[in-house]
């Protein structure tokens, strides 16, 4: 999850929280304000009606010993006066209860004071009860009121918090997407500052950007060095050739003379083709090469499959071509000549004698997927890892082999922003996927 | 015919002066820009050899200067470390005749030599005799008599060149680097040469006896005429 979202749900809750708590202790706390201010009404009432006990129309009333009942106009209110046969002990005792009483065919909550008294040696029962059905109306809502509110409050604040979590994060994102999510190669890094007024995201802003200019710092001297090695050493490799090739064309050198010298030029084309080889990874990398071509993956295949039709024969191979979709990309040539050809070369070298080599393609509207497929000796999960790391070879017979071949896959791959990946099983066979994007970006 | 050399390295112009000069050729070094510059004024080459890195100069120029003379036909061959794909166009666009990075086989450089000259000349030697087959380097045809031998690419690509090194052993690294090129072909491994070499064999001897096409024990070839 974003932590912008996550911000916006932490504060979504807490109001939530915070919403519900002083809701609830609001209505609560109405609740027992309201009963206790009735109560004290109910008080006064009895206090008066006790007073007034001595007035003719209540004394006639209690003396022919019948129960006195009375509601207000409005029937929020009675007193109920029942005479018993005893005298009350104590008399002031007073209780609260909330009750529902019928009136006029419907039920109402009161709240009713209950009290005994004694008037001239009889002792009475004095019940007067308010109606609370207005005070629970009030809570109610309130209730409905809280609610909404809480809604209301809820998203609006919501709302609020994702737009400003947003403009407050935007420079973060930035810098993620920018400066890391961007960066495929230090040598493109961005370092445009990213404008903000957070200090975090300036410090961390700072961070990456003199992180990178070290890393790059170093990526360069590394390609630097190795260009410079390789291009050094060609000439002395020049001259040694040079020299041993003019020694061969001397009359009267012994036969063992002649084989220790073309063993000698044979280390010499090997050393050759090494620095030749980190020469182009390191010419790749350094983007010497130029992506102005259409190319023609199908056509770059029929080409490979007739360069190496002499090894396929050499191997008994059997090499099938499923492949149908004409697609074009833009690139080098002789660079994605170089990808296939060393991948399907390997699928020769490393193939057992009588096996076969199966391409086919899959198209979506995003991508192009080339497989190349191998009866060969296959890999397992340690080689696969280490098999793109240059001067790594597998445990092989090939004397030739540089161990270089599929660090230039990489190295090309990776120019031309193809997505490689290798499907192997140890003895049955291994599966190079590569998959092109369409319309990939161009440098 | 006479070459100039112009190289910094004093001990690959050695080995490439010693080659040249068995070979029968006119030979002269130099070491600057500044030389290289005096010696082109004064006379006409055949060939010049020109090392794009030169201690003070780039060889584009030199390249230049020749260029801006008038009714000059020296062919110019660059031979660099600098294996840069642009370099190698920016050479060629601007009128060198090839491109051979370094480091170099002699013998591919004497084939690009020998190829230059039959292109400026035009020479009827399109048509190489060899005991009775006929290379057309044009048609890249080999004939019998009036019948026609059909060869592969690469079958042709390395008779053409064991033919134009003839009376020289040519090693299977040097025989690969020439058909194959040298560019982007990293780990060729030479017993497809011997595949081919065979084939063609088997096509040739069906018309004559070729013991003059030796295969020189455990090292290459050669054509023995």
């Amino acid at each position: 999850m974003k932590l912008q979202f996550k911000l916006a749900l932490y504060n979504a809750l807490t109001k939530f929280a915070i919403i519900l708590f002083t809701g609830g202790l609001i209505i609560i706390s109405l609740a027992r304000i309201s009963n206790h201010h009735i109560e004290l009404r109910l008080r006064q009432k009895k206090a008066e009606l006790l007073a007034h006990l001595s007035s003719k129309d209540i004394d006639n009333i209690l003396h022919q010993q019948k129960a006195f009942s009375d509601f207000n106009i409005f029937q929020e209110e009675y007193i109920i006066i029942t005479p018993i046969n005893s005298l009350y002990d104590n008399a002031t005792e007073v209780t609260f209860t909330t009750e529902a009483r019928p009136v006029e065919k419907r039920m109402q909550s009161f709240r009713i004071l209950k009290s005994g008294f004694n008037y001239e040696n009889h002792g009475y029962l004095l019940e007067i009860g308010e109606t609370i059905d207005a005070v629970d109306e009030l809570k109610s809502t309130i209730k409905g009121f809280t609610l909404l509110m809480l809604f209301i409050a809820l998203s609006l604040t919501l709302l609020i918090d994702l737009i400003f979590t947003q403009y407050l994060l935007k420079p973060f994102y930035q810098i993620i997407d920018r400066k890391l999510v961007k960066v495929n190669d230090p040598m493109n890094f961005d370092y445009e500052k990213i404008s903000t007024t957070t200090q975090d995201f300036k410090l961390l802003d700072d961070s990456i950007s003199s992180l990178m200019v070290k890393i790059s710092n170093l990526f360069t001297l590394e390609k630097q060095f190795i260009a410079n090695v390789s291009h050094e050493l060609l000439t002395p490799i020049s001259i040694i050739s040079s020299r041993l090739e003019n020694i061969l064309q001397q009359e009267g050198l012994t036969e063992d003379n002649e084989n220790k010298i073309f063993a000698s030029l044979k280390t010499i084309d090997r050393l050759k083709a090494i620095i030749k080889s980190l020469l182009l990874i390191s010419q790749i990398e350094n983007n010497q090469f130029n992506k102005k071509d259409q190319v023609n993956i199908s056509e770059i295949i029929k080409e490979i499959n007739q360069e190496i039709a002499d090894r396929l024969e050499i191997k008994k191979l059997k090499f099938y071509n499923n492949t149908n979709a004409a697609y074009t990309m833009p690139g080098n040539r002789s660079l994605m000549y170089t990808l296939l050809y060393n991948i399907i070369n390997n699928s020769v070298k490393y193939n057992r004698v009588g096996g076969g080599i199966i391409l086919s393609d899959t198209q979506t509207p995003h991508t192009y997927t080339l497989e190349i497929n191998d009866t060969g000796i296959g890999m397992d999960a340690i080689e696969i890892e280490k098999a793109f790391n240059r001067f790594e070879k597998l445990n092989t017979s090939e004397k030739e082999s540089y161990g270089l071949g599929l660090a230039i896959v990489k190295s090309i791959a990776a120019f031309h922003e193809v997505g490689i990946q290798i499907n192997s099983t140890k003895n049955t066979g291994t599966t190079f996927i590569l998959t092109f994007k369409k319309n990939p970006h161009l440098h | 015919m006479n070459i100039l050399i112009v190289e910094d390295e004093k001990s690959l112009i050695l080995e490439v002066y010693q080659f040249l000069t068995n070979e029968g050729f006119t030979v002269e070094n130099v070491y600057t820009k500044k030389a290289a510059a005096e010696k082109i004024l004064v006379n006409n080459y055949d060939f010049i050899l020109l090392d794009l890195g030169l201690p003070d100069g780039d060889g584009f120029e030199l390249l230049k200067i020749l260029k801006d003379l008038k009714g000059r036909e020296d062919a110019v061959i660059i031979l660099t470390a600098r294996g840069d794909v642009n370099d190698r166009i920016k050479g060629l666009e601007e009128g060198a005749d090839d491109y051979l990075p370094k480091p170099f086989s002699l013998n591919e450089l004497l084939a690009r030599i020998h190829a230059i000259t039959r292109r400026k000349h035009k020479l009827e030697s399109n048509d190489i005799d060899i005991k009775g087959f006929r290379i057309n380097i044009q048609k890249r045809t080999v004939l019998y008599g009036d019948q026609r031998i059909n060869l592969t690419k690469k079958e042709f690509d390395i008779f053409n060149y064991l033919v134009l090194n003839k009376k020289r052993v040519i090693s299977r690294t040097n025989l690969t680097e020439h058909v194959w090129g040298d560019i982007l072909e990293v780990n060729s491994d030479s017993n497809f040469v011997d595949v081919h070499v065979k084939n063609l064999r088997k096509k040739l001897s069906q018309f004559a006896p070729i013991d003059w096409f030796e295969t020189v024990r455990s090292i290459g070839y050669r054509i023995n005429i």
